[in-house]
């Protein structure tokens, strides 16, 4: 790849856009944060531009990669485009029959997620395939036309297709594809065997209509984002994040847009693995506390785990089931209800509980003196000492203490409790809350992350690390220098990469490998094209592939690598040992005897991962460092600490203290309880260690 | 840790919060490993953690209620068997005597005392679906339980960490799937393992020397937050009465629930005697599916643990079809366990209508294919569908969506990937759901095949192909269901019968009853189904008085309001449904 000066960086947030600007050769960088424009974010950025760019240095722009919630919003608000959906005869209702299931077994007034496609623009095709691929009935075009026309009529913008087992042979689509293509031109089409060729026709119908669906706004947001750089001036290649820590061409992104959902948090992931491995971390536990949820995604060895299991839009925002599914790529990341916003309330059983509830930034905390009458996570931190009234957001905000005193002694006369006491409870279950979430999705990847480093993100992160890694066995929190855009930082991490799969559900004594063969050089060939329309020389393409196996009769396939080059039987035992290792690893014992069986076969095609170099994080004033002392309750039992509170912009490198402290910056609070030791690193990260043996 | 009488509220919720934190680890770690499509996909299992005496103190959030309370009664039968002082680290039980678990042979339970600093603190027990137990394959039609495969006492899986080779040797020898039974038997215990490596965490991180004090703590908690519930109720007594197809003759369900300030009496009295087919219930099974319901209705955000079902009381006389005697068959029991749902929110409808359902389709149907594929190997599969919900007092009822089992259906790709099935079509039924100012849900329909050479042998189970879905107060009946050759002939909708290649069979599921009279419909509801294919332009102007034009496909308000008018009568009939 060229060598790059620039390299420009633009996330798009609900609230805010961020934008970084990395000048390579020195490691500087230029910081913008400027609010989101609607209806069109990319106002927002072409203003954003032009604080972190002068005129002189807009042709040293090499690159510019972009992150946008756009895609999930549009999803979120059902604001996409008119959509009609054609299927195998006979499956139309797939989208709405879903899984048959309850995602609470105790709410009688639960309701599903509306498809976005009405039934009676949800059009059944005769043709058939089985699962093997072969035809079992040719495609009627007769009826593709038919269909055509039923849309034309209503006016459809978008057209997904997706009939049975075409991941197993896409012809029927294809076909289709075609005759709805010279029928309407003006159309978006989205056909599954593309956008997610996997078994399970629920699961891809949802992805493929949920790329449909939002397909013709993405792809105007993003001509007009690129136009808008070209009339600043900036001609560098534009890149798009994707939900699976990596970026691809806008083109692609245009194609695939349903691949754009959790972008963001990708970012921020990438970021944290960033700042551990400048602390020789490599296995990290990235944790983003903000105002309404966490998000926790664990990263070993330096790489991310990548799921095909999402969901979007759910109508209960935290329960499991109640979202769209989405076949994508997307890193392995949990959201949960637990954020400063969070709100506590008695519940039936008469004790406390927090979230998932929350009081947003509108009317937000009761502290806010916003209208906010819930007690939160927030005023319990506020009344425990741990934020300073006077400068949280860097003083932007002043809070009300009396209104956070008042929501929480609500609760705490009912408990029968002192208020002190109910704060601290607060903060202490929504710590527990958090801690259990990661210990259940570490669980279920059969990871032990003990001795895992937490990267503590988000305003409320750093003021609840110590707590929730106390709860999981882990010593060692750090606090990344400029926590507020981490999300854009990290999009600059991002390497070129795409991923491909195809489902090829076969015993491994039965493969019959000239499929298979044919398989991963399809997907291969696909990638190398993809990757050339970014600009990555053939010589630089990274080639990873992996396959999802099972025992025959489980219904759960493990993840596990596949070697590269032709395959032919003499490959067999290394699949088959990869797959035992990994079995046992997470189940911790084999089952003898028991044949073993492929059900996806995937490909991530990348080009190397960026390197930023080492990044500076600015001067720091060299002066006093502790700028007060104050009262912090950290223990329900015992009175308040005085407790020295640092001002992060003044601590240098090398800077050693023990706690009980406070390190305060603009975007978050760092709180530092006894028994843990605060140090300052070279490259500006802050890291907290608990002693051995503390409690 | 401070005793119990100091542990402050806030300590408390935390505690209790990990343990159910816990038991979800614990039904992780066993879906995953599991090799029965039904536990993975389906959600068919439950897992939970006892105090020493085997009350069941919290439950994992997923699972199926006639797994969930079942297993709540059956730990206490290994507890007793088995004293928890008598048993080493090491060791853990199984059965699937349906009579102490879950009501048939297919679910076997697996309970493993857990050891903290060598001494017995509590059980972890789970409940799965096995893929095979022998016998004649899951199914309806047997006459006695012996008939129905391997009947597995309480014993041993597992003494001193060693596995009873014994009993693995016998139960290799007796089901037609001996990996995967065998494994999801090591999956189950894996799960327990995980359980009580966590709770021993737990343990040491909070200095406790057992969980007695917590356990009574979260029972008393639970029992007094689900008295306040029941105390929300008027006091009477409420009754139903429900009919169901049963095998060959239909049979009655007679319910009264007495409401008396802080306790429910649920009694049965009145209701069939068992019959000599696979569809009788134990008496736990009849438990487990009325204290659900109860707790949807009643209290929904209770946790569910021994405490929670202390103020209700279920009796059912012995010999009925609630509370079969051994030997009796009882494979298919969900035929009417399922049904119990509906007795109770018709009987709770008379005192809190706004918070029961409909009548739904109720039984799931259970569809059990077995014979050979075209390599000639032995094939055995069984998938579960659902028709519609009941509707609501103020909202449709949910089409094809499972109640109340709480279990998932499987996409017809992943049937057709490990099995000669072939699905030719499923899709909703129209005019299936039972009118109403709110809709019942729709069923669905489904056209099978087989890619076989050979005959397939097909285990019905399906129920309400001739007693529909109640509609409420003036709401009018779902659709009954239909199992339909394609030569037309109609199998026994409980039986067995052979598929033949080339033939195709339709299962035409039931749809759910609406709630108050059709007439009180929204005409632009009315004429959105009409548009989107729920319910015909016929059934539009009969049922519901609403007049589409066929031209503009617009409501003709006129026409509407004049056939609305004619057939004016009170908007709450209540007829003999509730």
């Amino acid at each position: 790849m060229v060598e790059e000066r620039y390299v420009l960086a633009i996330d798009i947030g609900g609230t805010f856009t961020d934008l970084v600007l990395l000048e390579r050769r020195s490691g500087r960088q230029a910081v913008a944060k400027v609010p989101t424009t609607y209806p069109d974010p990319s106002d927002a950025v072409l203003n954003g531009i032009d604080s972190v760019l002068d005129s002189n240095n807009v042709e040293a722009v090499q690159r510019v990669i972009h992150g946008t919630t756009l895609v999930t919003n549009t999803l979120i608000e059902r604001k996409g485009a008119r959509t009609g959906l054609v299927t195998t005869a006979g499956f139309r209702d797939a989208l709405e029959i879903g899984r048959e299931g309850r995602y609470d077994i105790y709410d009688l007034g639960l309701e599903l997620p509306e498809p976005l496609v009405e039934r009676r623009l949800r059009f059944g095709a005769p043709e058939r395939m089985n699962v093997r691929g072969d035809v079992m009935k040719p495609l009627d075009e007769a009826s593709i036309h038919d269909a055509c026309r039923l849309f034309l009529d209503e006016c459809v913008e978008a057209v997904a297709i997706c009939f049975l087992h075409a991941y197993a042979n896409p012809e029927h689509e294809r076909q289709a594809a075609r005759i709805v293509r010279d029928s309407m031109p003006e159309a978006a089409v989205s056909v599954s065997h593309q956008v997610s060729p996997e078994l399970r026709e629920y699961d891809r119908t949802s992805t493929t209509v949920a790329n449909a669906y939002v397909q013709p706004l993405a792809r105007r947001y993003l001509a007009g984002l690129s136009e808008g750089l070209a009339s600043k001036g900036i001609v560098a290649p534009l890149h798009i994040m994707l939900s699976n820590g990596g970026v691809c061409s806008a083109e692609t992104a245009a194609a695939f847009p349903v691949r754009l959902v959790e972008s963001g948090p990708s970012g921020g992931a990438l970021s944290a693995a960033y700042w551990a491995r400048r602390s020789d971390r490599q296995d990290v536990l990235a944790f983003d506390m903000g105002g309404t949820t966490a998000k926790a995604v664990l990263s070993s060895d330096g790489g991310f785990p990548v799921t095909n299991e999402s969901e979007v839009a759910r109508v209960y925002r935290f329960k499991r089931g109640s979202g769209l599914p989405l076949l994508v790529p997307v890193l392995d990341m949990i959201e949960i209800g637990a954020g400063g916003g969070s709100i506590a309330h008695i519940n039936r059983m008469g004790l406390p509980a927090v979230g998932p509830e929350s009081a947003g930034s509108v009317p937000g905390p009761a502290c806010y003196a916003n209208g906010g009458e819930a007690a939160t996570v927030t005023d319990a931190d506020l009344l425990l000492g741990l934020l300073d009234p006077e400068y949280f957001l860097g003083g932007e905000m002043a809070l009300d203490v009396d209104r956070a005193r008042r929501a929480v002694q609500r609760l705490s006369v009912r408990l029968g409790m002192d208020v002190n006491r109910m704060a601290w409870g607060i903060h202490r279950m929504v710590n527990e809350n958090m801690a259990n979430a990661a210990r259940v999705h570490a669980a279920e990847r059969g990871t032990d992350i003990r001795g895992y480093a937490m990267v503590a993100t988000g305003g409320a992160g750093p003021v609840h690390a110590c707590g929730v890694a106390e709860r999981l066995g882990i010593a060692t929190v750090i606090v990344p220098p400029a926590a507020g855009v981490s999300s854009a930082f990290g999009l600059m991490l991002a390497p070129i990469s795409f991923d491909f799969a195809r489902s090829y559900v076969s015993r491994l004594v039965a493969l019959d490998y000239v499929r298979l063969n044919g398989l991963f050089e399809e997907m291969e060939n696909e990638g190398e094209g993809v990757l050339r329309e970014a600009g990555v020389a053939p010589a630089e393409m990274r080639i990873e592939r992996t396959a999802d196996m099972r025992y025959v009769g489980q219904g759960h396939e493990i993840r596990i690598p596949i070697p590269p080059g032709r395959l032919d039987s003499d490959r067999l035992d290394e699949i088959r040992a990869g797959f035992e290792t990994e079995y046992t690893r997470k189940y911790t014992r084999t089952c003898e005897g028991v044949e073993i069986e492929s059900v996806h076969w995937r490909v991530r095609m990348s080009a190397p991962e960026p390197d930023p170099g080492d990044v500076e994080t600015g001067p720091v004033a060299a002066d006093d460092a502790n700028k007060a002392v104050r009262g912090v309750l950290f223990n329900a039992e015992q009175a308040p600490e005085e407790t020295p509170v640092f001002d992060r912009y003044r601590l240098a490198a090398g800077f050693c203290a023990a706690g009980p402290a406070i390190v305060e910056e603009a975007e978050s609070t760092a709180v530092v309880p006894r028994g843990w030791v605060i140090s300052v690193e070279d490259c500006g990260n802050l890291i907290l260690t608990r002693r051995e043996g503390s409690r | 840790m401070k005793s119990a009488e100091e542990l402050d509220a806030v300590l408390l919720e935390v505690l209790w919060n990990r343990l159910i934190s816990i038991v979800n680890e614990q039904a992780a770690a066993l879906m995953h490993a599991s090799f029965t499509t039904v536990v993975r996909e389906a959600g068919d299992l439950s897992a939970g953690i006892f105090n020493r005496g085997g009350h069941m103190v919290a439950q994992a959030v997923t699972g199926t209620p006639g797994h969930i309370n079942t297993m709540a009664t059956c730990v206490r039968h290994f507890a007793r068997a088995h004293p928890i002082d008598s048993l080493k680290p090491g060791d853990s039980l199984l059965t699937n005597d349906p009579w102490l678990g879950s009501g048939h042979l297919h679910d076997v339970t697996v309970v493993t005392p857990v050891f903290h600093r060598e001494k017995a603190v509590g059980w972890f027990a789970n409940t799965c679906h096995a893929m095979d137990i022998g016998g004649r394959t899951l199914g309806a039609d047997a006459r006695e339980v012996f008939e129905e495969g391997l009947h597995i006492p309480i014993m041993f899986l597992f003494r001193g960490g060693s596995v009873n080779r014994d009993l693995m040797e016998i139960v290799r020898a007796n089901v037609r799937t001996p990996d995967a039974v065998v494994g999801d038997l090591y999956a189950q215990q894996a799960g327990n393992d995980v359980g009580a490596a966590k709770l021993s965490e737990m343990m040491t991180e909070y200095e406790m020397e057992d969980i007695e004090s917590l356990a009574s703590l979260i029972l008393d908690r639970s029992e007094a937050a689900t008295r306040d519930a029941i105390a929300e109720i008027p006091n009477g007594t409420y009754r139903d009465e429900v009919v169901i197809d049963g095998f060959d003759h239909p049979l009655k369900i007679e319910v009264s629930i007495g409401v008396r300030d802080r306790e429910l009496v649920v009694d049965y009295d009145g209701t069939s005697q068992q019959v000599d087919r696979g569809i009788n219930v134990v008496y736990n099974y009849t438990h487990a599916y009325t204290t659900y319901p109860l707790a949807c209705s009643i209290s929904p955000s209770v946790p569910n643990n021994a405490g929670s079902f202390r103020p209700v009381t279920v009796t059912a006389p012995e010999g009925s079809v609630l509370n079969a005697r051994f030997p009796c068959a009882v494979g298919a029991r969900h035929l009417i366990g399922h049904f119990l749902s509906q007795a109770v929110f018709g009987a709770l409808s008379g005192a809190i209508p706004e918070r029961v359902l409909a009548d739904g389709s109720a039984g799931l149907w259970n569809t059990q294919l077995e014979g050979h594929d075209r390599d000639g190997r032995v094939f055995s599969y069984v998938f579960f569908s659902a028709g519609g919900m009941g509707a609501r007092h103020a909202a449709d009822g949910l089409s094809a969506t499972a109640f109340p089992s709480g279990i998932k259906g499987v996409p017809a790709e992943a049937i057709e990937a490990v099995s000669p099935v072939l699905m030719l079509k499923r899709e909703l039924r129209p005019d299936s759901g039972g009118a109403g100012k709110y809709r019942g849900g729709l069923g669905q329909e489904m056209v099978l095949s087989m890619d076989t050479d050979t005959a397939v042998l097909h285990s019905c189970m399906y129920d309400r192909t001739k007693s529909p879905a109640r509609g409420f107060r003036g709401g009018g009946n779902g659709a009954v269901g239909a199992v339909i050759l394609s030569d037309g002939s109609r199998p026994h909708p409980k039986g067995k019968y052979e598929l033949k290649p080339g033939q195709t069979v339709t299962l035409r599921l039931p749809g759910g009853g609406g709630f108050f009279s059709p007439m009180a419909r929204d005409p632009k509801r009315v004429l959105n189904d009409v548009r989107q294919g729920r319910v015909s332009p016929e059934a539009a102007r009969e049922v519901y008085g609403v007049v589409v034009d066929s031209l503009t496909r617009e409501v003709d308000a006129a026409a509407t309001e004049a056939v609305r008018d004619a057939s004016a009568g009170p908007e709450d009939t209540t007829g003999s449904a509730p």
